[in-house]
């Protein structure tokens, strides 16, 4: 038996994020629809906060760009994959000598990941015209964006494996639509891209901060505005792991189970 | 033990359907069918042997193929290729297989094919060098030159299809399946492809298994066919002799310059006039063919005379037809 090598994973990936590449005409288009609604929301709340505190105003409107920068990332499900079980084509993927779950998982990664690099670069520009009052603040120092950082790769990869759990249900029931609506409509709310979760009242954020659509966007988001005390980010990042650790877990458990008992679509 | 041996392999699904009668827990209700895809179907298939299937839609023919593959387990029975349970060592044994089906892609839609190529090259961890020779081999074989950089979606089906070809064959498999891989294909590229199978098994040994409705296909590959009709193997033999014991009429139609004597028909022929020639059918295994001819030329000055076989397609539809498919 030859040895298994991480080759086809990287290769996955990297053909993938050449793939988003192609994709401009959609980044731009998420450019323009984020950059509208950063704006709407960002005026919204300086209305709201006229007169107000003044710090809590700044984080905010940091907040809400942030979450359309990274719009892209709260998708509830691998449109591609999506597609391949619903057509049938899944039957070649699975001719693949490969570990399936991860092989996409890597794409998935290679796809957010690039995506929201297109979609982020020129989202920072626009920073640059905007006027002040509505324009995001700066990290608040080097540990902070570094925190911000490593916190956002675990949210992303935390978002991988709730798409791979998506994928799961698809292969039952073979239409991504019902399963992925209902995750969608929670991850809008309690991922905070509706309204963010900073703004909830004190008594839930415990709650609120450590259920798994948190990690993706909103743990990150707050060690970009205030870096953490070690004893803080060491939490926030082992709810990260954790929620990581489950998922990805029930995940491959799904997959598992599911690929066994998959009705490939068609002749 | 064969390459390839297939153990009275079955397959069985559970349907659910909505009761029709009954009162409102037909809302929730739901009855359950059982489906036979496929059952009890042994067969093996030596190294290098090139095998068709056959069967009108929805016999069993992408079932098997999705057993063979590993892609489904069975629900009972067992099948060994080259000594390994396809399903249970699924990685393992599609490193050695390839598969081509023509109504799905393999290829990145939006990216050239060569990344696609290379993405293969790495999921099957292949030697970069040999990567190269073969894919090099197999782009003149297949005459991809023109367009390995090019996306997928540019492509024409032919194009296309020979791409999906190259791909399904740089690792080197030595099991191929091929699934209608000459649906929608021209006359020329169709002839392309059979050409280039039949040097890919004469050449490297590859063993291949084919499922087609495409009876030149057929006839221009496959030497052994196996017939698939509501899950059941029901042939498992030389194609010819299928087509022979289907191919019940033979059509001869004559036409003569001057007067003809039609006096001493053979018996078992048929003969009604259309126009100014000849149509007589009978049936071979009854009739000896040579005695209908001498016949034939005994009667007067033939000018001109043509032998019709019957249309492989037409044998096919009565061979379902016959065993009630």
């Amino acid at each position: 038996m030859k040895k298994q090598t991480i080759r086809p994973y990287l290769t996955a990936f990297r053909i993938r994020a050449l793939l988003e590449t192609q994709y401009r005409g959609a980044a731009l288009g998420g450019v323009i629809t984020q950059a509208f609604f950063g704006l709407v929301l960002a005026y919204l709340y300086t209305a709201l906060y006229a007169g107000g505190d003044p710090a809590g105003l700044r984080d905010t409107v940091t907040y809400v760009w942030l979450q359309q920068m990274f719009f892209r990332v709260l998708m509830t499900s691998d449109s591609e994959l999506q597609n391949q079980i619903m057509t049938g084509s899944l039957a070649y993927t699975l001719c693949r000598p490969v570990d399936q779950h991860a092989y996409w998982v890597c794409r998935d990664l290679a796809a957010q990941w690039v995506g929201a690099l297109m979609r982020m670069v020129p989202m920072i520009a626009l920073q640059f015209i905007l006027p002040l009052e509505v324009r995001m603040a700066l990290p608040e120092s080097p540990a902070a964006f570094l925190q911000f950082l490593l916190s956002l790769s675990l949210g992303v990869a935390c978002v991988a494996q709730i798409h791979t759990v998506t994928s799961a249900i698809t292969m039952k029931t073979l239409d991504s639509r019902g399963f992925s609506g209902m995750i969608s409509l929670l991850m809008m709310i309690l991922a905070g891209n509706i309204i963010p979760l900073t703004l909830f009242p004190e008594t839930v954020q415990a709650l609120l901060r450590y259920q798994p659509f948190a990690q993706a966007l909103d743990a990150p988001i707050r060690m970009y505005q205030h870096a953490q005390g070690t004893a803080e980010f060491s939490i926030s990042l082992a709810a990260q792991l954790a929620w990581l650790a489950v998922l990805t877990a029930g995940g491959r458990a799904l997959w598992r189970q599911h690929l066994r008992s998959i009705t490939v679509q068609g002749g | 033990m064969a390459f390839l041996e297939a153990e009275r392999l079955s397959k069985t699904y559970v349907r659910r359907l909505k009761p029709t009668s009954g009162g409102p827990s037909r809302l929730w209700r739901r009855d359950t069918q059982r489906i036979f895809a496929l059952q009890d179907v042994s067969f093996s298939v030596e190294k290098g042997e090139l095998v068709g299937i056959l069967g009108p839609n929805g016999a069993g023919k992408s079932t098997v193929v999705k057993l063979l593959t590993g892609i489904l387990t069975p629900t009972e029975g067992v099948c060994h290729v080259d000594g390994r349970i396809p399903w249970q060592e699924r990685r393992e044994h599609v490193r050695h297989l390839g598969v081509v089906f023509g109504q799905r892609t393999q290829l990145w839609w939006d990216v050239p094919i060569l990344d696609s190529f290379e993405l293969l090259r790495d999921v099957y961890n292949l030697e970069p060098a040999a990567w190269k020779r073969r894919l090099d081999e197999m782009t003149d074989a297949l005459d991809l030159g023109g367009f390995l950089r090019t996306p997928l979606r540019q492509l024409s089906l032919g194009q296309r299809m020979r791409a999906e070809l190259c791909g399904s064959l740089l690792h080197e498999p030595a099991l191929l399946f091929l699934d209608e891989p000459t649906i929608g294909l021209d006359a020329v590229s169709k002839l392309k492809l059979r050409s280039f199978l039949r040097e890919e098994n004469a050449a490297r040994g590859t063993t291949i298994l084919l499922t087609t409705h495409d009876m030149e296909d057929m006839l221009a590959l496959c030497r052994r066919v196996l017939v698939l009709g509501h899950g059941r193997l029901l042939y498992d033999g030389a194609l010819d002799a299928l087509l022979r014991r289907y191919d019940t009429v033979h059509v001869l139609r004559c036409a003569y310059e001057g007067p003809c004597d039609l006096s001493g028909l053979p018996q078992g022929v048929a003969l009604e006039r259309d126009g100014d020639s000849y149509v007589l059918s009978f049936a071979p295994a009854e009739v000896e063919t040579g005695k209908v001819l001498s016949w034939v030329l005994a009667c007067g000055r033939l000018r001109e005379m043509t032998l019709k076989e019957q249309n492989v397609d037409q044998l096919i539809a009565r061979m379902y037809q016959e065993m009630s498919l």
